[in-house]
């Protein structure tokens, strides 16, 4: 199910389709334990649900992880404009999807953005800083 | 070796971890701090300086400068409550909330943004709520020791980046004057990561100030350590019991301290949870939240200025403050950007293509609706605040202006945080702000200022402490943090709970018959300094 939600919510085209959907998954996944308790335990009970989604918004028998890519991010953005609990699930996974995707080293290399190399130079250059 | 910054040798002597301390456990003390921000650790310093045996109680962990990195997914998880996902509920408009869960609390995290409130909201507090001794002119020594602590000091020039000529730029276009920002900080050199820890260690939040001061002057620090409610002899505070907990935060035994004074300091969400769970039956209790929320909108340029590179919120944009209107700008990560950017899929990833050319500016608006802390069926603390007619009508002016002043620096389109009116393209667009309906559609705003929660008051009937902070109807309890603030404040608050907290202190001194001890001045206590005495 989660697979499938990031698939669908991860940025594409615009130079943003490096193959790092196993470690989006994988940051999203080291998230969850850092969650409140009422979230930690809201959360799965949400995805399941969402199994069922493209009955509301595609008025279509199927299960969420059986659409292609396009169908399941257009029933993320429809779950998304009804609001509600299922609004709050899918703000809350984009939330979580987009810090792990465009946080990944391959996808700031991409868009030339070097935060932690800066760092490092700015601590140093500090240091000297206050030392004189 | 390279030279490194004093933060990084900075001693933390008379730690106690809660995450391996052996259960139940039981420690004593003249003064229990509950909680290590602004509030806590300045108490916990200037008791210590009174010479009281004191013990601060932090329920998340030491984190240290030198461990701190850019990467927002591990610090959020490392430094901030429930992985910065709180929520302030309202009928209509959600407020996403953020607030520090480490040693130093949200000084840790914080912009660094050091202001003193304006004259005339510390005047209507002595003048027009009746609480002696909190006007401008009586708090000015106060103040004035809250700025040597905190170390407030304006950006050199050597910091400014792309975002902030632009800023500039803007606001004097629109004729706007802008105010240099004081910053609790020691020579930033702008690398643009406060809101994720300082890895500089140019911020001077409580971390690298007041704690490891009362730590080398004999104060005890208990980490991993989460108190459920205050004990009692009768009316008079008796110390606070709680749960220790594990290091990835589950409770795994109970701890008490015993205590004449106990200062909580827990925040503006997380001490009237404490003063409920402990059963102080105040209505005032929680009463009078004020969240002083913020409002993004994002302008998009041609030319690309890289954003991240240079200090953020070197200015700000006052000129409204009358109006309860403030304007900053900061630069916000692509990862937690990219949520306040419309879409998903290819429709997201083609504005955030332009992430180098985007400046972040927000209009902060004084809220006028009072909200709630209230308990959930976990006796944990939630807060609930619908913002009426009148604060929405200030954040769709607030965002009309900072929208105004980015199409005025150069921006081609500038996105809003409407759910329903998602861009304008150009600055005869900004009447869509004003037209949009006030029924429809959601706006996204967040806070990191929350206040007002047990407030100073001249009688029980208005608020749930007295003038200097302590609890009616109890001894030996005292609130010390943004709780106490009487009424909004319209700029952050960082300074004044600072001040506050120094004055108070004063006057607890006073009823336990101590003598006060010198207010600091400027530079008494460099990181150099602390660690030459270590």
């Amino acid at each position: 199910m989660l697979v499938a939600a990031v698939a669908a919510i991860r940025p594409r085209g615009h130079g943003f389709d490096q193959p790092v959907d196993a470690d989006v998954l994988a940051r999203v996944r080291a998230f969850f334990p850092f969650l409140p308790a009422p979230l930690r335990r809201a959360f799965p009970i949400g995805l399941r649900l969402l199994q069922a989604a493209p009955l509301v918004a595609l008025r279509r028998p199927q299960r969420f992880t059986s659409l292609s890519t396009d169908d399941a991010r257009h029933v993320l953005e429809r779950m998304n404009e009804l609001g509600g609990p299922f609004g709050a699930l899918v703000l809350g996974l984009r939330t979580l999807v987009f810090l792990a995707f465009y946080q990944h080293p391959d996808v700031l290399r991409r868009m030339e953005i070097d935060w932690a190399g800066r760092a490092g130079e700015l601590v140093r250059r500090r240091a000297e800083l206050i030392v004189s | 070796m390279s030279a490194q910054p004093p933060e990084y040798r900075l001693a933390y002597p008379h730690v106690i971890d809660g995450a391996t301390l052996e259960v139940p456990h039981r420690l004593t003390a003249d003064a229990v701090v509950v909680g290590s921000g602004a509030g806590g650790a300045v108490a916990a310093a200037r008791l210590r300086d009174a010479g009281l045996d004191v013990l601060l109680v932090e329920e998340g962990t030491l984190e240290r400068t030198e461990t701190f990195t850019t990467d927002p997914a591990s610090m959020i998880q490392r430094l901030y409550r429930d992985a910065g996902t709180s929520m302030i509920l309202g009928r209509r408009h959600p407020i996403i909330f953020a607030e520090g869960r480490c040693v130093g609390g949200s000084t840790v995290i914080n912009g660094g943004m050091a202001w003193r409130p304006p004259a005339r909201v510390l005047d209507n507090w002595e003048q027009g709520l009746g609480l002696d001794g909190t006007s401008a002119r009586a708090m000015e020594p106060y103040f004035d020791a809250a700025e040597a602590i905190l170390h407030t000091e304006p950006n050199h020039e050597d910091t400014y980046g792309g975002n902030t000529h632009l800023f500039l730029k803007g606001a004097s276009a629109m004729g706007w004057p802008v105010a240099r920002a004081p910053r609790n900080m020691r020579r930033c050199v702008g690398l643009n990561n406060c809101a994720l820890g300082c890895p500089t260690g140019a911020k001077q939040s409580m971390l690298v100030t007041e704690i490891p001061r009362a730590l080398a002057s004999g104060a005890a620090l208990l980490t991993h350590a989460r108190v459920d409610h205050v004990t009692w002899n009768g009316s008079a505070a008796r110390g606070v019991t709680g749960r220790l907990l594990a290091a990835d935060g589950r409770p795994r035994g109970r701890f008490h301290v015993d205590a004449d004074l106990v200062v909580l300091a827990a925040g503006a969400r997380h001490t009237p949870g404490i003063l409920k769970r402990s059963r102080v039956w105040s209505r005032q209790v929680g009463r009078g939240l004020h969240t002083h929320p913020n409002a993004k909108c994002v302008g998009i340029f041609d030319q690309r200025f890289d954003p991240w590179v240079g200090t953020h919120q070197a200015f700000h944009i006052h000129h409204f403050l009358d109006d309860g209107i403030l304007i900053g700008y900061a630069a916000v990560p692509p990862g937690l950007l990219a949520a306040a950017i419309p879409g998903l899929g290819a429709q997201n990833a083609e504005k955030m293509a332009l992430y180098n050319h985007m400046l972040t500016a927000a209009t902060l608006v004084d809220d006028e609706t009072e909200g709630r802390v209230l308990l959930g069926p976990d006796l944990q603390p939630f807060m609930w605040q619908t913002l009426d007619g009148r604060d929405i009508e200030r954040i769709h002016r607030g965002v009309a202006l900072t929208a105004e002043l980015l199409f005025a620096a150069g921006a081609r389109e500038v996105l809003l945080p409407f759910s329903d009116l998602h861009a304008i393209r150009n600055p005869g667009e900004i009447r869509l702000i004003h037209e949009r309906r006030r029924d429809r559609g959601v706006i996204e705003l967040m806070t990191v200022h929350i206040m007002g929660t047990a407030r100073m008051a001249r009688d029980a009937s208005q608020g749930a402490t007295d003038v200097s902070g302590a609890v009616f109807d109890t001894t030996g309890l005292v609130i010390a943090d943004a709780s106490a603030i009487p009424t909004s404040l319209g700029v952050n608050p960082q300074e004044t709970i600072v001040a506050l907290t120094l004055r108070n202190v004063d006057r607890w001194l006073e009823r336990r018959g101590r003598t006060r001890p010198a207010l600091r001045r400027r530079d008494t206590a460099t990181p150099e300094a602390m660690h030459a005495g270590s």
